[in-house]
């Protein structure tokens, strides 16, 4: 038999046999103290399909980070489930620092409480390493249509309940909580039609196939810019559009409507990774190119320690849970 | 609007973004051709690259440049063996490996090379042309028009399978039961998921489109035997002759005409594209019956079709900053972070570099043809490998790219089990097509019926009749279209089997 064109006989067949399993040997029996963590590529689980806002964000912070762990950040896509899928895979990892995951609030603080879930609680077993950014939803209108103020809409909701349109961008997902948060609070009812993202859901806005939708600021620039879209509220305690109303200026919660954007790792990782992943992230923040990239996308870098991130974490998940329990009780 | 238009050949006409083109176009040809691994994956991998290279006239070309080679990547396992890398490349499964079996699997690709690049010229200056007026159009095709469209698809698939009717609604319907499995789209209840966490989210694709069509290749060729020696083909098999892309010309226009229509409409997507593209060159054909036994026509109608609507879906991303599928998603984070905001005011502000982008992705066609042309000897190579060799390295894909498509393990048993469900419709003479695109667009009907049904709430009649002309056009043309179809093929039947009998005599 040959291989490689060399004329192999069992004894050198034994002989590759041992060289082979020799080499298997040698990675493993290397102490881990003697090599400095990171020393091999660290996946980053997203549990987003491909091309969505966080699929972009993971890809640009990734691409900078790299210079501050010394080993390359690569991403797996891990869809489905609403997310499910690829935080159930997260909390399963090995908590040694080389599996980590990028997640938003909905899918780490919200999602447990709403769909069937017995395999994990994402407060136990993940662990905060940074808050890559946040994100603040808009009430969104098309600037020919009916409604100038977000009093017109909700005077058109009273009278009509159930009879507004409302697109979101699917179940529990980014236009969706507010939306609930929205009819709870002020206790109207909205008709939900569901599309497949933040895109088509603001295809129907503009198609005047539905009244109102939500989106994010970055998503509508050029929308505002060409007088297509009108914003009626933003998320937060502050106004962030001039003459804009902020959603506590509408009667909301000051934490309603925020996505926030986490990367976090399994809990049981060794505190000093953790400290150098922890560190890494603060130090991408004084990347020129990195700031550059992120503005481009639309999005901001308000960027918060793991640590002090924990905190809110803790909060919003009973927050969320409570929310929950209300709207199963109504 | 004409100066733009100037414009924008002046920034398109750069020798780097020919490079960067003809880089991307064989990047995505490799990523195509490798079974699991999508379009829109390998993008998303180098998503950075185009960033990272600062110029929105290399970046956004390059990236368009992975998007085709990527569609046409998938013909290439699709017709050597038999394995549909994505929905995009199922119609091009039955004839083009049927080709490969004669020992023509050389003709078959460059059939497939030439068709699809023809029809995404063509689609291209189609959209360069059009972007105005289709832009105006693409907002009426909501979920009630893409419903009925998805209907009509249906009925369509059903009484154009080859073979019996009956046995095409059976794949059909089985397909359709298939798509229902997992958390229902609008409340996330669970179907038939017997109370396990896999099969919550439903099946995914890749694993029934490799299990239905490749696994009982596999087979087949494992139950053959004797296999030390043989070879699919001794030869790389002779090329394609101008004559023969000559008489498959029509064909290709009929798809490509086809395809841009498919691709005006967001959410319709290349699956259904090339489907129909199949099946409108069978309809057409004055022997229908020889499709599926490695009819150039089947190859070509398939591919143009699916090639067809890469163009038209950037309509409505850079006219109304509209990402309909993941790749328009990838293309519109792409523009943003080259400081282009895809949208409304986009052709007025940065009308030039939009022209000059789709310039180049009319150019860009040219170079298609040619690296196609260079790696299809490269490709074809694959038959002439020892069966013994060529039949492991296929199992080894089938489970590989099955694996990579979504990291997911369960998909694994998936593929064994509609590899079983694949051999035995085999033995039994069941098309496994009808099951495939029963399974792709019962989900989207019932997710678009679903959304019909919420836009529409209680007043449905006077929605269906003062709201939505398209889709009561359509759900009322379907039985018609249907009914006629269906004669036609009755028609072609009866004739072939009247010609056999005259052969027996």
């Amino acid at each position: 038999m040959k291989i490689l064109g060399l004329q192999v006989t069992w004894m050198t067949k034994i002989g590759y046999l041992a060289v082979l399993f020799a080499l298997t040997w040698v990675g493993p029996l290397v102490p881990d103290a003697l090599a400095q963590y990171p020393d091999k590529p660290i996946t980053l689980i997203t549990p987003f399909g491909a091309g969505g806002s966080s699929d972009l964000t993971a890809r640009v912070f990734t691409t900078y980070l790299s210079e501050y762990l010394g080993q390359p950040m690569l991403i797996k896509l891990v869809p489905g489930q609403a997310g499910q899928k690829g935080t159930l895979e997260a909390t399963q990892a090995a908590p040694d620092g080389y599996t980590l995951i990028f997640n938003d609030n909905y899918r780490d603080q919200l999602h447990q409480y709403t769909f069937r879930n017995d395999y994990y609680d994402t407060l136990e077993d993940l662990v905060a390493v940074a808050r890559i950014n946040y994100g603040q939803i808009a009430i969104i209108v098309r600037s020919d249509g009916p409604y100038q103020t977000w009093a017109d809409l909700e005077a058109d909701a009273r009278v009509r309940p159930g009879k507004v349109l409302l697109s979101h961008s699917g179940l529990w997902a980014a236009l969706f909580v507010p939306a609930q948060q929205i009819m709870r609070a002020l206790n109207l009812r909205f008709r939900m039609v569901p599309y497949r993202g933040g895109g088509p859901a603001k295809a129907a806005l503009m198609a005047g196939d539905v009244a109102f939708s939500m989106a994010f600021p970055a998503t509508i620039a050029a929308d505002i810019e060409a007088d297509a879209v009108r914003v009626l509220a933003t998320a937060g305690p502050e106004r962030t559009i001039e003459g804009v109303p902020s959603f506590v200026e509408i009667g909301l919660p000051p934490n309603a409507g925020y996505i926030h954007r986490i990367v976090l790792a399994p809990r049981g990782i060794p505190e000093d990774r953790l400290v150098i992943l922890r560190k890494a992230f603060g130090q991408l923040q004084a990347n020129e190119d990195y700031q550059f990239a992120m503005r481009q996308l639309g999005e901001n870098t308000a960027y918060l320690d793991g640590a002090e991130y924990e905190g809110d974490r803790i909060e919003s998940s009973l927050e969320f849970r409570n929310f929950v329990k209300a709207i199963a009780d109504q | 609007m004409i100066e733009a238009l100037l414009a924008g050949v002046d920034v398109a006409l750069r020798i780097d973004t020919f490079i960067w083109i003809s880089g991307g176009l064989l990047l995505g040809m490799l990523m195509g051709a490798l079974p699991g691994f999508t379009t829109s994956m390998g993008m998303s991998v180098l998503v950075p690259i185009s960033f990272l290279v600062g110029d929105p006239l290399i970046g956004i070309p390059f990236l368009i440049g992975v998007y085709k080679g990527g569609i046409y990547g998938g013909s290439v396992p699709a017709i050597l063996i038999s394995m549909p890398g994505t929905g995009a490349s199922i119609a091009t499964v039955f004839d083009g490996h049927a080709l490969t079996k004669k020992g023509k699997s050389r003709k078959a690709l460059e059939m497939s090379l030439f068709a699809s690049a023809i029809s995404d010229f063509f689609s291209d200056v189609f959209t360069l042309v059009m972007i105005i007026p289709v832009a105006a159009v693409v907002l009426g095709f909501g979920p009630p028009e893409i419903a009925a469209v998805m209907l009509l698809s249906l009925v369509i698939i059903a009484v154009t399978a080859t073979g019996p009717v009956l046995k095409g609604l059976i794949m059909l319907c089985l397909g359709v039961w298939v798509g229902f499995v997992g958390a229902d789209p609008f409340s996330a209840m669970a179907r038939y998921t017997f109370g396990t966490s896999e099969l919550y989210d439903g099946f995914h694709l890749i694993p029934i489109l490799i299990g239905l069509f490749a696994l009982p290749e596999i087979f087949n060729a494992v139950k053959e035997g004797d296999v030390s020696g043989a070879r699919v083909a001794t030869f790389v098999g002779e090329r394609l002759r101008l004559a023969e892309l000559r008489r498959s010309l029509k064909t290709i226009f009929r798809s490509t005409f086809i395809g841009t229509g498919i691709g005006v409409v967001p959410g319709l997507g290349q699956p259904i594209a090339a489907m129909m593209g199949y099946i409108a060159a069978k309809n057409s054909s004055s022997h229908p019956e020889t499709f599926g036994s490695g009819e150039l026509d089947g190859v070509a109608g398939a591919e143009a079709a699916n090639n067809a609507v890469n163009g038209p879906t950037m309509v409505p991303l850079l006219t109304l900053g509209i990402p309909g599928d993941a790749v328009t998603a990838l293309l519109l984070g792409a523009f943003m972070m080259q400081g282009l905001r895809p949208g409304p005011t986009l052709l007025t502000s940065s009308g030039d570099i939009v022209f000059g982008i789709l310039i180049a992705m009319v150019l860009a066609n040219v170079l298609f043809v040619m690296i196609g042309y260079m790696t299809i000897p490269f490709f074809t190579r694959v038959v002439t490998i020892k069966k013994s060799l060529l039949i492991p390295v296929t199992i080894m894909l089938a489970f590989s790219g099955t694996y990579l498509a979504r990291g997911n393990a369960f998909d694994i048993v998936t593929l064994i089990g509609f590899g079983l469900i694949g051999i035995a419709a085999r033995q039994a003479k069941f098309d496994v097509a009808p099951m495939v695109m029963g399974f792709i667009l019962g989900r989207e009907l019932e997710y678009t019926f679903g959304q019909t049904l919420a836009l529409a709430g209680d007043d449905w009649i006077r929605f269906a009749l003062t709201e939505r002309f398209g889709m009561t056009a359509v759900v009322l043309a379907t039985p018609i279209i249907g009914l006629l179809l269906g004669r036609r093929m009755a028609y072609f039947r009866t004739r072939a089997l009247k010609r056999d009998g005259e052969d027996v005599s």
